[in-house]
């Protein structure tokens, strides 16, 4: 139990989440003994067919919401509630409507635990840099609601990192934005998650997703999840190359992982949209 | 030639143009019914009522009285959002408060302000204080509805959003609730405001020594009609621009609350 | 932690919804018992008893009708005048253009700051009522008529104009029933209006005939405080006022149910 124990950033020991329907009486499970191991400076996604429990768990990991049963470690520690060190970014950006970019981006610097023992200057300079960073310098003093979607999702980049948090929790932040944002997106948050640096410089990622290719791109592990309940169906190994902003989607194997996390999903995601998925040969190419 | 300057100049100013005009065919059509009625003491000429404004506003007078109604509005108006604001927020807070408090909330909003003069006039008689307590209740109901219903609809988003940057529960009471409920508070107090200043013409025309109200009533028993009027004018004014100033002040606190209207 | 408040009998809820009113009412007669014997203040038990006799008297219950009366005939003539008005402005920039600074510019002038002229003009009796009933009404009809009407489709009525309808046609199949929701919140507002107008209105002019026949319940209230004086009386009329306020505004809500079941939530 030592060093290797030590770089297990994130530790999720059968982890159980049920919700009890008030008026029925019904017990729904939504995660069900789910254990996963984390080491510092992973990029983590999680993928599955709708109703899954992806967002249960990523919530559980904040600390908005706390398992039924099980334990969720963080360096050792188990979690007992929300907390900086651990950020979040929202799949609708929750954005304060009332504060401009700066305000947004400073707004855990200014009201939260992140800036407590900076001076005034140091918490300007850093969110100066943040806005940088995400490429939305100049539009510091515009409000939410004049800026685009992928706009808008900068800003929430940009407030996440700002505060320092050392694991980053992403639920689905790409899924409100057209396919070609989509793409600018996800090779900027490859660049600022640290992708050219080295392991030991980089942030815990954990990263939801529908996308599959999205998944297969950014991540050094999928986490595959099947549903009702929600529990991990297999964790693919991503081996592919550093940096793959511009280079992971031509390379034959990126295709090879899509088609086999696809393959672990698809029974499900038919079943999920009212279907029956069909023995034709789409799934004789993925049993290849 | 097009772009006949004239034009443009009449075209940018076309709203305007339009209100004078159906202004205009107003004080006509008062003028007629006027001249059809015969009795000035009834429906006097509108040259007349403008004659006796002029008087009024040169004499002072309507000075007097609209800065005493208006003074005994914002008094009334501030105590009802120094009460009905926090309470409000305490009821969107806490389900249980919610539950407690409302029902006897919703028991006395039928009873309208002006049903209270009566017993309210036996308690505080004649004076400065009856205005301003009428006021106080008629204003009281819209703020205390609307800031619970502007604290219910925050986005909890947000608040989770908040609490994962350390945000402790003091901090996020002032910087997260306050700005999220504010656009709806401000609605309530616009609507309290429009109901107060509906209430001042009664309680002040019954049971007050001083103020627009009373002017009304005042004139009307001397018979001098026009200068009645030219009362019942400046209630309109006034209330207009109050209602221009809290739609201002909307604007200024809650910019980001686009297309926020009130009927 | 959770609390399971879907659970909770119906019972519960009812006790405690009274609990705060029952609690003050309980105050208010400790109160009272305090206070000297021949005071005129309000007590629960007196107004009661008052309540008691009034209904036995009769003249509760007539004048609660008279006034109501006043209502419904003030506000019928309103709510008529202004749905067409409404329709006519909302469908035709001219008419609006026109009509809307003369409209927005009384919206301010409370039908109470009316009330001295219309004293004038009609004395002090049922007609000066029923003209601050009509012109408190007016308002919340015309202006969600115009609301209402700017909310339906611009295609249905494209559509409409492509089949060759008639603008009067139009008016009354397309537009009306789109604006229906908007129409019927508009009259339920005015109810609420014209039910305090009308009582403000038996006051004020209580007040000035001198206590005369101008009738209905917010006379009766006047009557108690200046001539016959009886707090207790004036209390149960109050909670007549509330009374029938909370049943109009429940018809109302029901009414609209029912015309427009497809209506979300505004």
């Amino acid at each position: 139990m030592s060093t290797h124990a030590d770089a297990t950033k994130l530790r999720l020991t059968s982890v159980t989440k049920s919700f009890l329907a008030p008026r029925t009486g019904n017990t729904t499970v939504a995660v069900a003994e789910m254990s996963l191991e984390i080491q510092a400076g992973e990029f983590i996604c999680i993928v599955g067919p709708s109703g899954c429990g992806k967002s249960t768990v990523l919530n559980m990991i904040a600390g908005l919401d706390s398992p039924s049963s099980g334990r969720i470690e963080k360096d050792g520690q188990a979690i007992t509630g929300p907390g900086a060190d651990r950020g979040v970014m929202f799949q609708d950006y929750a954005l304060m409507p009332w504060q401009s970019v700066e305000g947004n981006v400073g707004f855990g610097l200014r009201h939260g635990t992140p800036g407590q023992h900076l001076s005034a200057s140091q918490r300007q300079e850093r969110i100066a840099h943040h806005i940088d960073l995400v490429g939305l310098r100049g539009s510091e003093h515009k409000y939410p609601h004049q800026l685009s979607g992928g706009m808008r999702q900068r800003v929430a980049l940009a407030r996440l990192l700002a505060n320092g948090p050392d694991i980053l929790l992403l639920d689905e932040p790409l899924g409100a934005l057209d396919a070609q944002t989509r793409l600018i997106l996800q090779a900027e948050l490859l660049r600022i998650w640290g992708e050219t640096a080295p392991v030991s410089e980089r942030k815990t990622a954990i990263f939801i997703t529908h996308d599959i290719e999205e998944a297969v791109l950014l991540a050094d592990r999928v986490v595959v999840m099947s549903t009702n309940p929600g529990r991990v169906r297999e964790v693919v190994t991503v081996d592919l190359p550093r940096p793959r902003a511009g280079t992971a989607r031509t390379n034959p194997k990126f295709g090879l992982f899509v088609a086999h996390i696809w393959s672990l999903i698809r029974d499900e995601a038919y079943r999920a949209i009212g279907g029956a998925a069909s023995a034709g040969p789409a799934s004789q190419q993925a049993t290849h | 030639m097009p772009n006949d300057p004239n034009r443009d100049v009449f075209r940018a100013y076309r709203p305007v143009w339009v209100s004078l005009r159906s202004f205009a065919c107003f004080f006509l059509l008062w003028w007629l019914l006027y001249l059809w009625n015969g009795n000035p003491l009834q429906l006097p000429s509108p040259v007349k009522v403008f004659e006796a404004l002029w008087g009024l506003l040169r004499e002072g007078e309507i000075a007097e009285h609209a800065s005493v109604s208006t003074l005994r509005m914002l008094t009334a108006l501030c105590l009802a959002i120094a009460v009905a604001v926090p309470l409000g927020f305490v009821m969107g807070l806490s389900r249980q408060a919610q539950q407690f408090i409302e029902p006897l909330v919703e028991i006395l909003r039928p009873i309208s302000g002006i049903a209270w003069l009566p017993l309210a006039l036996f308690i505080f008689g004649v004076g400065d204080t009856l205005p301003v307590f009428i006021m106080f209740y008629v204003g009281f109901f819209p703020i205390v509805l609307n800031t619970m219903a502007g604290v219910k609809q925050t986005d909890p988003r947000l608040l989770a959003a908040a609490r994962t940057m350390g945000v402790g529960p003091l901090p996020l009471l002032f910087y997260v609730l306050v700005p999220s409920a504010l656009p709806t508070i401000m609605v309530g107090i616009r609507l309290a405001f429009a109901g107060s200043w509906a209430a001042i013409v009664a309680a002040e025309l019954i049971g007050a020594p001083s103020g627009l109200g009373f002017a009304i009533e005042w004139y009307r028993q001397l018979l001098m009609t026009p200068k009645v009027f030219a009362f019942i004018l400046a209630i309109g004014v006034v209330g207009y621009l109050c209602d221009l100033g809290l739609r201002a002040l909307q604007k200024r606190l809650t910019p980001w609350a686009e297309g926020v209207g009130v009927a | 932690m959770m609390k399971h408040t879907g659970n909770e009998s119906r019972t519960f809820s009812i006790v405690r919804n009274l609990t705060l009113p029952v609690l003050l009412i309980v105050l208010w007669h400790l109160w009272a018992l305090a206070l000297p014997t021949g005071s005129p203040a309000p007590t629960p038990i007196k107004v009661v008893q008052t309540l008691g006799e009034m209904l036995g008297k009769g003249d509760l219950v007539s004048a609660t009708v008279q006034s109501l009366g006043r209502v419904l005939t003030g506000f019928s003539v309103a709510s008529m005048l202004g749905i067409v008005l409404g329709l006519m402005m909302g469908s035709s920039q001219a008419v609006r253009e026109n009509l809307d600074p003369i409209i927005e510019s009384f919206r301010p002038i409370a039908p109470m700051a009316i009330l001295p002229i219309a004293i004038l003009l009609l004395g002090t009796g049922t007609p000066t009522a029923l003209a601050i009933v009509a012109y408190a009404s007016f308002f919340p009809v015309v202006v969600n008529t115009v609301h209402g009407v700017s909310r339906v489709d611009r295609k249905l009525v494209l559509a409409a104009r492509t089949m060759g309808v008639s603008r009067f046609a139009i008016l009354t199949r397309v537009v009306l029933p789109g604006a229906l929701p908007s129409i019927l919140l508009g009259t339920r507002l005015a109810m609420g209006v014209a039910w305090t107008a009308i009582i403000a209105a038996e006051l004020a002019v209580g007040a000035k005939s001198g206590g005369g026949g101008s009738g209905g319940i917010g006379q009766m209230m006047f009557v108690f405080y200046a001539y016959n004086i009886d707090l207790n009386a004036i209390v149960v009329c109050m909670t007549v006022v509330g009374l029938v306020a909370l049943c109009i505004d429940h018809i109302f809500k029901m009414l609209e149910k029912r015309l427009t079941p497809w209506r979300q939530e505004i």
